[in-house]
């Protein structure tokens, strides 16, 4: 016990050294103490001087306090990272990691690739001994975000410089960052959409419907391709119930004191308005033949080819219908087709997030931070994978360039004491926003056998919304 | 003065204490493996099913609660309505088993190449045979070109996985694919237990080879039938990889398992999960008890000699017997 506090000292004094020689003069390491206390004494938030005193404490530092490239040069350390990217982890991931430990010889990175990333990583996490980097699962409550990751410094220093910190972060810390982000919007063939003669992009639900159908009557293309068989494909459709269809980034806030958040509204906006795109373009005879026989993996080739017109689904998929065949500059990636006043937004968050294991050595934590940050800064990750940098101040790739005059908002971090509310009514009800794809096939399902009127089941899914609200004592307001 | 007094060294080599060693090394590692995977993660479930819990994350204990939602909740038990499917399939595959067990068992050419070729399917795992089949019900892949074979027009061929009238007959024909194979080995190796002579024997009398499949085959492997029946109907109400691979519960073929999984893995509701789990395996017991009962009486002809019938029979005679002294 005491050796293990004299060793964190110890650190504490080498970081505290390494910072001043940092700054280039010894009044540096002197005024971050004095920061610290200053804080203290005036009596900050709690939260945030639990976090800084923490990371003081295991000589581990923050994000923002590391330099990649400067910092550390000496450190040996063998770090493991996990990945759900099984199709690349053996390729472009193990290259990267190559990349940076020509930077750090001494630091060894290694990929372990997981299919059903999931479910396996909520067991291994449990257990605590997994690696130590890991993109965090969405089974993790905020509030538990601090049992498994290592805090990587203050909400409030952090989010002027980083994309998406919100979804990771928990009473001013954050756990986690984002691997970029995807803007939320429709693929498609800009081939197809021409051939038809279509040369505006469509901006209200119906809209896109009569588009769809001019593309079914002129071409021999499908005209949107619900990947029905996939499953996750349909739940991609939750996406853009809450920015894109109402231009609110507190819509998904609000969503849990709302009552019948799924009612039509007049203007056609709102979650009803984008299952209403859905139910149509099925109850019309707009989407593929089967729904039941689709293949994932053979729709990325149909696309690029010009069999499939449009996809539903982030930007993320854009880089992988280009690669899928020789047709790379036919993809396009518009906006979906809901206005809010007549402005178009598109909600835009972070991929998966990257965390720390908080049970990993001191040496181990700070040579996860150091390939962290060298990934989401100095990495091609982002142009590789065509999403939003998690860095504010990072070019765009050129996918979302069609996304001119669209707002990209994304959601904001939920109230105070109100961080879990989301969640727990969402898996309460069932409706399963963004978890479920099960309603979402409901909703095909029933067009495609005409059982039921979308506005019976939205109507079923207000009511669970409901009951969920009541079982929980959730505030409701009318 | 000779000490009664045994040392260690004796009484630990003593024959006694030889063979309760012997027993207790050679059945620690066993129980110990059964305890820990089969026995103590039942008990935790039987408690998950007593809280409202997420996989991590604070529970709490909600009583019976659980288990009233499990019988108030209508998609539950039309799920079971599924199993009805997989059940009659279970039937049929008993009977394929049967049939192509009893053809082997008098002599064939290229016998083992037969076994082989049933036997097989039951060797691939059943997530592969549910992407095997996922593309052969694939609108225009296998078994549409095969029926377009025969003549059928394109737009008379059926949806198999949409049609929501037939969707549910084609899982269940994967799974009776990938079982007959290993019901007809089981059926054939206790058929060879039969001595041969009997079949001589009954053709001298005049007995056809339906004779001798119900005189002499059925009755010598009666209790393999039951098994295989019970088990298969009890594997129809379980039934879990085709509809999850396949189709993942969508379109009307949701069986009570991809229930689960569902409430389980995507709603987070364990105690609820675990709770269905419980009534299952109650469903199962009960389906087996009738089972046993039914063909307790089914098989019971009172031919055997133990055959309760008999039994009965003797019983009521003895008292006859003793009425008449």
């Amino acid at each position: 016990m005491k050796c293990k506090r004299l060793m964190a000292l110890g650190m504490t004094a080498v970081m505290a050294m390494s910072i001043a020689g940092c700054g280039g003069s010894g009044d540096a390491g002197a005024d971050t103490t004095g920061a610290s206390a200053g804080s203290e004494a005036s009596g900050d938030t709690g939260a945030e001087s639990a976090g800084s005193g923490e990371s003081a404490s295991s000589g581990v530092p923050t994000l923002d306090a590391i330099t990649v490239g400067e910092d550390y040069k000496d450190l040996t350390a063998s770090i493991k990272v996990l990945t759900n990217r099984t199709d690349i982890v053996d390729t472009v991931y193990k290259g990267y990691a190559e990349q940076f430990m020509e930077l750090y010889p001494n630091i060894t990175v290694e990929y372990e690739g997981i299919t059903d990333y999931e479910e396996s990583v909520t067991l291994r996490l449990t257990a605590g001994d997994w690696g130590d980097i890991m993109f965090i699962p969405t089974s993790v409550a905020k509030n538990e975000l601090s049992t498994y990751f290592m805090p990587l410094g203050s909400f409030d220093a952090m989010k002027d410089t980083y994309n998406f910190l919100e979804e990771k972060s928990f009473e001013n810390v954050v756990y986690g960052i984002a691997n970029g982000g995807t803007a939320s919007g429709i693929a498609y063939n800009k081939k197809v959409w021409a051939d038809a003669g279509i040369t505006t992009v469509p901006k209200t639900p119906e809209e896109f419907l009569e588009d769809l159908k001019i593309i079914k009557d002129k071409t021999d293309a499908v005209p949107l391709y619900t990947n029905f068989a996939a499953g996750w494909t349909m739940g991609a459709w939750d996406a853009y119930t809450d920015c894109a269809a109402t231009g609110d980034p507190d819509f998904k806030n609000n969503m849990v004191h709302m009552s019948n958040p799924f009612a039509k509204r007049d203007d056609l906006t709102g979650p009803y308005a984008v299952y209403y795109i859905l139910y149509e373009a099925v109850a019309r005879g707009l989407i593929e033949d089967d729904p039941a026989s689709t293949d994932w993996e053979s729709s990325k080739g149909a696309i690029n080819r010009g069999e499939i017109a449009t996809m539903v689904l982030g930007s993320w998929c854009v880089e992988q219908f280009k690669e899928a065949g020789d047709n790379p500059d036919d993809i396009g990636y518009m906006p979906f087709p809901i206005s809010v006043d007549g402005k178009q937004y598109a909600g835009s968050g972070g991929n998966y997030s990257f965390g720390i294991n908080v049970q990993a050595s001191d040496e181990n934590k700070i040579a996860s931070l150091l390939y962290m940050k060298w990934l989401i800064e100095e990495s091609s990750i982002y142009m590789d994978e065509g999403s939003i940098p998690a860095r504010k101040d990072a070019e765009y790739p050129s996918v979302l360039e069609a996304f001119d005059g669209v707002e990209l908002l994304s959601n904001n971090q939920a109230p105070a004491g109100e961080e879990d509310l989301f969640d727990d009514v969402n898996n309460e009800s069932e409706v399963g926003i963004n978890n479920n794809d099960y309603p979402d096939c409901e909703i095909l399902e029933a067009a495609l056998y005409g059982t039921r009127t979308l506005d019976e089941i939205m109507d079923e899914w207000n009511q669970k919304w409901t009951s969920a609200q009541e079982s929980l004592g959730v505030e409701v307001n009318q | 003065m000779v000490n009664n007094k045994k040392t260690f060294g004796e009484w630990f080599g003593s024959r006694k204490i030889q063979r309760r060693l012997v027993i207790f090394t050679f059945m620690f590692v066993p129980l110990l493996l059964l305890l820990m995977f089969t026995y103590i993660p039942f008990g935790k479930m039987v408690q998950f099913s007593f809280y409202n819990m997420k996989y991590i994350g604070k529970r709490n204990f909600v009583g019976l609660k659980n288990y009233v939602e499990v019988f108030n909740r209508p998609e539950i038990f039309k799920s079971l309505f599924v199993s009805v499917y997989y059940m009659g399939g279970a039937v049929l595959q008993l009977a394929l088993a049967l049939f192509f067990a009893t053809l082997m068992v008098f002599k064939v050419k290229g016998e083992s190449v037969f076994k082989a070729t049933m036997f097989f399917p039951y060797l691939i795992s059943g997530i592969a045979i549910g992407f095997i089949f996922k593309f052969f019900y694939a609108r225009g892949y296998v078994l549409d070109s095969i029926v377009a074979l025969f003549g059928v027009a394109p737009e008379n061929i059926p949806y198999w996985l949409q049609d929501t009238s037939i969707n549910n007959f084609s899982l269940a024909a994967t799974s009776v694919w990938r079982y007959t194979g290993q019901n007809m080995i089981l059926f054939l190796g206790a058929m060879m237990s039969v001595d041969a002579d009997l079949y001589e024997a009954a053709s001298l009398d005049g007995a056809n080879k339906w004779h001798q499949f119900k005189y002499i085959i059925l009755p010598s492997i009666k209790s393999i039938v039951v098994l295989n029946l019970i088990l298969s109907i009890s594997g129809s109400l379980s039934a879990f990889e085709p509809p999850y691979v396949i189709t993942n519960g969508t379109m009307g073929t949701g069986t009570y398992f991809v229930i689960m999984n569902r409430l389980a893995h995507e709603n987070q509701k364990v105690g609820l999960a675990s709770a269905m789990a419980i009534v299952l395996l109650v469903i199962i017991i009960l389906c087996t008890v009738a089972q046993k009962l039914f063909f307790a009486y089914v098989f019971d002809d009172g031919t055997d000699d133990e055959s309760k019938a008999a039994v009965r029979r003797k019983k009521k005679q003895n008292r006859q017997n003793r009425g008449l002294k």
